[in-house]
């Protein structure tokens, strides 16, 4: 069969350059645009995914790991109780107000409080274990390395919390937060920045590590079967962290926002790489008639400019993922928040190239004007 | 009518036309373009229709082509009825048995003179084998066995032409099209072209059937219809027919063929 989709497409790649572009850019904004999205609203949950905690007991009805509301010490015992469970441990949540040492006026931040052992569950991925050792020292906390500048502080440092003295003893990265800075500090140090006393000495989430071939979503299923230890919900990790992410992502609006700009990108996309495709056609149309007029169906003709089409698409989405890769490397490496899983790169793409094939289809539509008749007028 | 569809010693005619209609609606205007027109084309002659232009030659052409559906009449094709055939039937029709040179050349500019003469031939479900062979033998037969590697854009007018003529010789049609062939060409290319199409009617037995005012061509055809506002004037044996020479009786130019 000779290759005449992808041979005109060599020949004639200044045609098609701008469809091929149009996908490009198209599958670049989509990558990027759900990448940031992911990282923006992924660092909802990064206390979630930055410990190890298969289950998450907190208030009844919590919309979000930052709403969360002081539970009674029983959920401990409730969930020690269960035979799968092997390791329980509380966090504190404490929303608080900074004051650097340099002149930043107040930062309202988010003060984790957590068990600093060193085989301790809570931020045991963001934090390594000389880091966190440092945390038993009284008033000790640590911030994201990103978040120095706002906090007005160096490591070293003394601020205040709340009025309380602490001390910068450490930077991590991958603690950033969204609406807000995260300081990290030992239980005992958050007990003392916290200043609702009503509820002192109460925790906020107790956190759990499951037996090791259990599957946590059949734990946390027996768990929330009875009240009988007070108001409580466990979730699995995947799920509180996925449910933290939704909520701030339609919260502020953003996913709506996500998705409009998602629709006009495809729309952009598909008129200018459809006219591209439809130009293509109309440059080629007396040769698609002598070819029919030779007895070639029309079906072929249509197979050919759907194959242009699908060439336009995979050139497109490879210039995309290169472009693409290099941008979440630089992004990488100056802390801004991106994160693509496979998943949603595979969605993004196959938009993209709905978009190329969608366009391939209004190209088709032009071949009617293939009429072997009028190449004898 | 006047006297038309003489019967010639080859047998069955390879196009029937009966009481062939067809007009065409500009605005409010209905103009006619064929008047009830009947005509028999032979097996392996080369048939030229000539006639000023919008007398409806090339109508018939497309009409008796199949790429045209006719308002009344009959049409017959190799003895299929081409009237009542679909679209699809149509285009496996010609597939099978048709081919088309064209005033343009309306090759692809992407491909070479080989590859343009396989497309067409690649989706007659022959192997590839045999494709190859038959688009080299007919680019060998036209002149262009030492270019077959070229794009179009490398090529003169005339060599253009001569793929275009390949690309239709290479399915080896019974049936070959030829509408205005040496009109977009120069003198000598122009009688190379008309050459290749008297040989192919004389060699291949192919009925060529060839719409064209240019008078150089009227030596080398088996018979002549006049043409004129739809209808033929006349229908004869041009002189030239009678002693076949080898393109040599052209008063105008000689061919460097």
């Amino acid at each position: 069969m000779v290759a005449l989709a992808r041979k005109t497409l060599v020949y004639e790649w200044r045609r098609f350059l701008p469809a091929i572009l149009a996908v490009g850019f198209a599958s670049l904004l989509q990558l990027l645009q759900a990448a940031l999205v992911l990282g923006i609203f992924g660092s909802a949950s990064v206390y979630i995914t930055g410990s190890s905690a298969d289950l998450w007991a907190g208030y009844p009805g919590t919309q979000s790991v930052n709403l969360g509301r002081p539970i009674s010490e029983d959920v401990a015992m409730r969930l020690r109780m269960d035979p799968d469970v092997v390791k329980v441990e509380p966090f504190r949540w404490v929303d608080a107000d900074w004051r650097g040492s340099r002149d930043t006026g107040g930062v309202s931040v988010f003060v984790s409080g957590i068990d600093v052992r060193p085989d301790g569950m809570m931020f045991s991925r963001a934090l390594p274990p000389a880091l966190r050792a440092r945390l038993n020292e009284p008033g000790a906390v640590i911030v994201d390395k990103a978040d120095l500048d706002s906090l007005g502080v160096d490591i070293g440092d003394v601020a205040a919390i709340n009025g309380q003295r602490v001390r910068v003893v450490g930077v991590s990265s991958g603690l950033r937060a969204l609406g807000g800075v995260n300081i990290v500090a030992s239980l005992e140090t958050a007990r003392v920045l916290d200043l609702s006393r009503d509820d002192a000495g109460m925790m906020t989430y107790f956190v759990a590590k499951v037996r090791h071939g259990a599957k946590p979503k059949v734990v946390a299923n027996r768990l929330n079967g009875s009240n009988a230890f007070g108001p409580y919900t466990v979730w699995t990790a995947k799920a509180f962290a996925r449910e933290s992410s939704l909520y701030w992502m339609f919260d502020t609006g953003a996913g709506a926002g996500v998705l409009f700009l998602a629709g006009i990108v495809f729309l952009v996309g598909s008129v200018i790489t459809s006219q591209t495709l439809i130009a293509a056609v109309i440059g080629s149309i007396r040769e698609y008639a002598t070819l029919n007029a030779l007895g070639v169906g029309r079906g072929s003709l249509r197979k050919v400019v759907m194959e242009q089409a699908f060439w336009v698409g995979a050139l497109g989405l490879l210039c995309s993922i290169v472009i693409g890769l290099i941008l979440l490397v630089i992004a990488r490496n100056r802390s801004v928040p991106m994160d693509l899983n496979p998943l949603t790169t595979i969605v993004c793409l196959a938009l993209s190239m709905a978009l190329a094939i969608v366009s391939g289809l209004a190209a088709v539509r032009t071949l009617r004007r293939a009429d072997p008749a009028s190449l004898l007028r | 009518m006047s006297t038309i569809a003489s019967t010639s010693a080859s047998g069955t005619p390879a196009l029937q036309a009966r009481s062939v209609r067809k007009s065409f609606v500009s605005g409010r205007l209905q103009s006619t373009v064929l008047h009830d027109l009947t005509l028999d084309v032979h097996t392996g002659e080369l048939t030229l229709i000539s006639g000023p232009s919008g007398c409806g030659k090339s109508t018939l052409l497309a009409i008796l082509s199949g790429l045209q559906p006719a308002d009344g009449g009959d049409v017959r094709a190799l003895g299929h009825e081409l009237s009542g055939m679909s679209t699809r039937a149509l285009e496996s029709f010609r597939l099978q048995h048709t081919g088309f040179v064209f005033q343009g050349f309306n090759l692809f500019p992407a491909l070479t003179a080989l590859e343009q003469v396989e497309l067409p031939l690649s989706y007659m479900g022959l192997a590839k084998e045999v494709v190859r062979k038959r688009a080299v033998e007919s680019l060998e037969e036209v002149g262009l066995g030492p270019r077959m590697r070229l794009l179009p854009a490398e090529l003169s007018g005339g060599e253009k032409q001569r793929v275009a003529i390949a690309r239709a010789l290479a399915k080896e049609p019974e049936l070959l099209f030829a509408d205005e062939p040496t009109s977009a060409l120069d003198a000598a290319n122009g009688q190379i072209v008309i050459d290749i199409l008297h040989r192919i009617a004389r060699a291949h037995g192919t009925t060529v059937l060839c719409v064209s005012h240019d008078p150089r061509l009227v030596h080398h055809a088996d018979r002549v219809l006049a043409m004129e506002d739809g209808r033929i004037l006349s229908d004869h044996v041009p002189p030239a027919a009678a002693f076949p020479l080898q393109g040599e009786s052209q008063p105008p130019t000689r061919s460097g063929y």
